[in-house]
């Protein structure tokens, strides 16, 4: 693997999606324009697969970088590089992004006045933005691909969106995202002048890293990157747009941003690692955001009336889990966080990539417009029954493992907070198959659920991808903690060796 | 026994395929999904298929299971069954093992067998059924996971094949699916389950920091365990057995389970799964054994359970209702027995009533065309006592008080933090909103409007602006009016430009080029 480490894989991975976008952008009459962001998407899922083949597994430290100087008076870089706790991650956006655009296949065109091409293209753009959050390894690199995530994100939620609501539902994402960039910014402003105290500026990660920063300056940079990155993941006070998101985006598109945790990443990836005494300091904190969003996720979902709202709030005590997971510092709860986070990826954006072939079928996912989905549509409720599943972590699922680590983990460094997850174990059983019931199962109410057509193969195939690997890492997880394990294990001695 | 003893080496070296015993049922639990997906069972051609996938699954568990038994007559004695890693918790591994002992061999045999049999009863009994494949897929996870709880070393595992039984317990009570009715008694029934099993994750969880492993042989640890460790630990499972056996105060699920075609309420509550708590403590008996005022506590909710189990049976009007609280009263005796000390007793019992019930509940369907004599009437000390005989057919209101004092709250709450959401924090984050009334009389023909308590305060500070602009206006001569003019009309082209997207794109996208 030594010769494909070589390459640089990542800017490849990064260029793919943006000259895809352009190409589509270019040809976006054309009928063929989904076929070219469809060959775009799956080269890159190639790519990122490739990442994970050359990638060394023993190793904790950042890999196949690559670098360019960008502004080189203020010594800020083009810096990209992956470890073992944001690898997997790649792949997951891949394939996510490959089921957005089967999801949007062709009937863009009905639906709307404008050229079907722009959708694809504004969804590679949106891809190649979220990779290179993933990637990127210089902070400000990082908060240039964080912020254009946006753009994209606007148009496709405005112009593409479902119902009366989808104007505002943008306006109100792009406004709330906005604001938690200005702490966002802030806080990565105040690290980097705290850290030069006369020497030149240093934007990049791992020089960052390296130097640790005054203890004072700590809490301030921790706490407005908290804010920052809490706006996306969200915290509870901070949450109400994703709901509103939720009712307003495309399901294929809200598949992508629930089902791909940008703002627990940030945590992982910054403000946790470059504040690591404050964050150990206040790990209460972060112990009682989870918690909080745990408990509120868990009892705002069970009196939902939107199967699309529904999935928003349990979104919310997924990431709760996580917060709490986070809090804990040890290694199998940090296992536990990723693998979580990938379940999530896979859960929650297969649950609403279904809905999204729901939507279009019932022209509703509302709960008192469905019922009886079964009996017409057993393939769709199958898939979204699994999701679900592994979504409430039952054992069989990648949802189990992850869960696990984290309640015992939690458990013995938060009790009170890891009993209050045992009890989002009861809340998420609920909130998900209580739905589930009146919605899919139960006498049949509507015509339109009566006539509509079970899953077409197309789409089959989209959902069965991460059924599988919901259903292969559920059986044995062991190889996919063991490739997170030495980055977790430095990460968690960085923070134990303060 | 000679040929026995000659057979003895090769019957033990079979015990090293004991990880087949649950994925048989699995695989053709597999095999059933396969086969849906690509559409291959139609009608009742593809039923005799079904029904053989899942039957050979079943028989190969049990004839595997017999071949071990055989050599454990034979006097093998068995080592615990390690096949690798699964999970590693902290320096903690999860290991595939498996424990064949005197607890286990009978206890999987007698699963085995009574699913096999059940699976051989369902083949006709559900002949022409819409959900027939449904239902064997059903059984097939459930014998899975049950086998999985009887045969694995640790608890982790076990605990896998807590919840396969439990959502296999889903599956097939709302096989019925259209029925409201029964899919509320399914959820009903998942959702108590789901209460146990945190019970048992809170027992994984302390296992794993106070005892350092989840093996169930070291669990009870050496001794040293302090006691007030020792009672967490071991009330989290307890908690969990009481769950899945249906004791007091969580009985009323099993009686909402009965919901499900008769087979699988043979298999789950009549026979299997409501033992699945008495093998538990079994499992845990050293642990118990040094906990005394948890064991006390087993024999207080045992003794309970059976007389309530025995005065629910006498007034229901149904055979799989009268039958289901008379297995909840004797599976009440197994946790007295358990309470008592005597493990090897609750063991026994267990194993022979489910057997016993298994038949009973197969037959029951039938039961009134064997049985010719009219029903049996109240006892008439029970019909004497009016207030005794209401409590008892109210079943002691145990699942209103449930209801009241855990569901509707939960509930309550969770509109009041819809409301929360609705009128507080959206406004205070300044949330447009559609069914907002409009504000003022003339703020329909404003271009903006200001929402929520950020944007309010935008608003205002920007009215403000405006009435000192356009009073340095009014006041101002004609000189500074016009160049104002002009550059307000410059400023309104740039203005109508910049609302076009592209425009506002470009901008942003420069705000940030700025930035960096």
């Amino acid at each position: 693997m030594a010769e494909l480490a070589a390459w640089p894989l990542l800017s490849i991975l990064l260029a793919l999606p943006v000259a895809g976008a352009l190409l589509t952008g270019l040809l976006r009459r054309a009928p063929w324009a989904q076929w070219i962001a469809l060959g775009t998407a799956a080269s890159t899922l190639c790519c990122a697969l490739l990442i994970v083949a050359a990638f060394d597994r023993a190793d904790p430290d950042f890999q196949l970088l690559d670098s360019a100087d960008w502004v080189s008076g203020l010594n800020v870089r083009y810096l990209v590089g992956v470890d073992g706790l944001s690898l997997l991650f790649l792949p997951a956006t891949a394939l996510l992004f490959c089921g957005a655009i089967v999801a949007g296949w062709r009937v863009r065109a009905a639906a709307s006045p404008l050229a079907p091409g722009l959708y694809f293209a504004l969804l590679l753009l949106l891809e190649a933005a979220t990779l290179g959050v993933f990637c990127a390894l210089d902070s400000i690199l990082f908060f240039f691909c964080w912020e254009f995530t946006l753009l994209p994100l606007y148009f496709l939620v405005s112009l593409w969106g479902l119902g009366a609501g989808r104007q505002a539902a943008a306006v109100r994402y792009f406004l709330v995202m906005l604001a938690g960039g200005v702490p966002l910014l802030f806080g990565l402003l105040a690290l980097v002048f705290g850290q030069a105290a006369g020497g030149a500026l240093v934007f990049d990660l791992p020089t960052l890293l390296a130097t640790p920063l005054p203890e004072s300056r700590q809490y301030l940079v921790f706490l407005l990157l908290l804010v920052g990155f809490g706006v996306k993941v969200p915290l509870v006070p901070l949450h109400t747009w994703l709901p509103s998101l939720a009712m307003g985006a495309p399901a294929a598109v809200t598949a992508l941003l629930v089902g791909l945790k940008l703002g627990a990443y940030g945590l992982i990836r910054f403000a946790i690692p470059l504040a690591p005494i404050a964050a150990r300091d206040l790990h209460w904190l972060l112990a009682g955001f989870g918690t909080v969003a745990i408990l509120y996720g868990g009892v705002a979902a069970l009196v939902q009336s939107n199967l699309r709202s529904v999935l928003a709030y349990a979104s919310l005590a997924h990431v709760g889990l996580v917060l709490l997971g986070l809090a804990a510092f040890s290694v199998s709860a940090l296992q536990g966080v990723l693998l979580q986070l990938l379940n999530f990826s896979l859960a929650a954006g297969g649950s609403f990539l279904a809905l999204s072939f729901l939507q279009r079928r019932t022209a509703s996912t509302d709960i008192s417009q469905l019922g009886g989905l079964l009996r017409s549509m057993p393939v769709l409720s199958g898939f979204f029954l699994l999701f679900g599943l592994a979504g409430i972590g039952l054992p069989g699922t990648s949802g189990f493992p992850g869960e696990l680590l984290i309640i015992v983990a939690a458990l013995h460094t938060h009790t009170g907070a890891g009993l209050a997850a045992l009890f989002g174990m009861v809340l998420a059983a609920a909130g998900f198959l209580a739905p589930f019931r009146q919605a899919f199962l139960g006498p049949t109410r509507n015509p339109d659920v009566a006539d509509a057509d079970d899953l077409l193969p197309r789409e089959v195939a989209v959902l069965l991808v991460p059924s599988l690997l919901i259903l292969a890492v559920g059986v044995y997880p062991l190889p996919i903690l063991e490739l997170i394990r030495p980055a977790a294990e430095a990460w968690v001695a960085a923070l134990a060796g303060l | 026994m000679d040929w026995l003893e000659a057979l003895l080496p090769a019957l033990a070296a079979t015990t090293q395929l004991v990880w087949l015993v649950p994925l048989l049922p699995l695989l053709a639990a597999a095999a059933i999904v396969a086969g849906l997906l690509l559409r291959r069972f139609n009608g009742d051609a593809g039923e005799p298929v079904i029904a053989a996938m899942a039957s050979a699954g079943a028989l190969g568990a049990l004839l595997l299971l017999l071949v071990f038994d055989l050599a454990a007559l034979g006097g093998a004695a068995f080592e615990p069954l390690v096949f690798g890693e699964w999970l590693r918790i902290g320096a903690i591994p999860v290991r595939l093992s498996f424990v064949l002992d005197a607890y286990s061999l009978p206890a999987a045999t007698m699963v085995a067998l009574v699913a096999w049999m059940a699976l051989r009863f369902s083949a006709t009994y559900l002949h022409r059924e819409s959900g027939f494949p449904r239902f064997f897929l059903g059984m097939c996870l459930f014998l899975a996971g049950m086998l999985l709880i009887v045969l694995s070393a640790n608890a982790v595992l076990a605990f896998v094949g807590w919840e396969l039984a439990g959502i296999s317990s889903w599956l097939l009570i709302a096989y019925n699916w259209e029925r409201p009715l029964a899919t509320g008694n399914a959820l009903f029934v998942f959702l108590a389950s789901r209460v146990g099993d945190a019970g048992f994750v809170l027992g994984i969880g302390l296992a794993v920091w106070s005892a350092g492993t989840v093996e169930w042989v070291w669990l009870a640890g050496d001794g040293s365990m302090s006691t007030v460790t020792a009672r967490l630990l071991a009330a989290g499972f307890v908690l969990a057995a009481l769950v899945k056996s249906a004791q007091l105060p969580f009985t009323p699920w099993i009686a909402r389970a009965l919901e499900g075609p008769t087979p699988s309420s043979a298999v789950f509550y009549g026979s299997l799964m409501v033992h699945a708590g008495v093998y538990l403590l079994c499992r845990l008996q050293g642990l118990l054994l040094q906990v005394p005022d948890l064991l006390a506590l087993l024999a207080v909710v045992g003794l309970t359970t059976a007389l309530y189990g025995g005065l629910c049976a006498l007034v229901q009007s149904d055979v799989k209702s009268a039958l289901i609280f008379s297995v909840v009263a004797q599976v009440g005796l197994m946790f007295f027995c358990c309470g008592l000390g005597l493990f090897w007793l609750a063991a026994v019992y267990s194993g022979l009533h489910a057997a016993w019930r298994a038949y009973q509940f197969l037959l029951a369907p039938a039961y009134m065309h064997l049985v010719r004599r009219p029903a049996r009437p109240l006892p008439r000390w029970l019909a004497a006592q009016r207030w005794c005989y209401t409590a008892v057919l109210q079943r002691f209101w145990i699942e209103a008080l449930a209801n009241s004092l855990l569901t509707r709250p939960t509930l309550a709450l969770g509109r009041d933090v819809r409301a929360l959401d609705e009128r507080f924090i959206d406004p205070l984050v300044g949330a447009p909103r559609d069914d907002e009334p409009v504000l003022g009389t003339d703020a329909s023909d404003q271009l903006i409007r200001g929402h929520g308590l950020a944007g309010r305060a935008l608003f205002a500070f920007a009215n403000r602006l405006q009435r000192l602009e356009s009073r340095l206006l009014l006041s101002g001569d004609g000189a500074l009016s016009r160049v104002l003019r002009r550059g307000v009309g410059y400023a309104d082209a740039i203005e109508s430009l910049l609302e076009q997207p592209r425009y506002l794109m470009l901008m942003v996208m420069a705000t940030l080029v700025v930035i960096l």
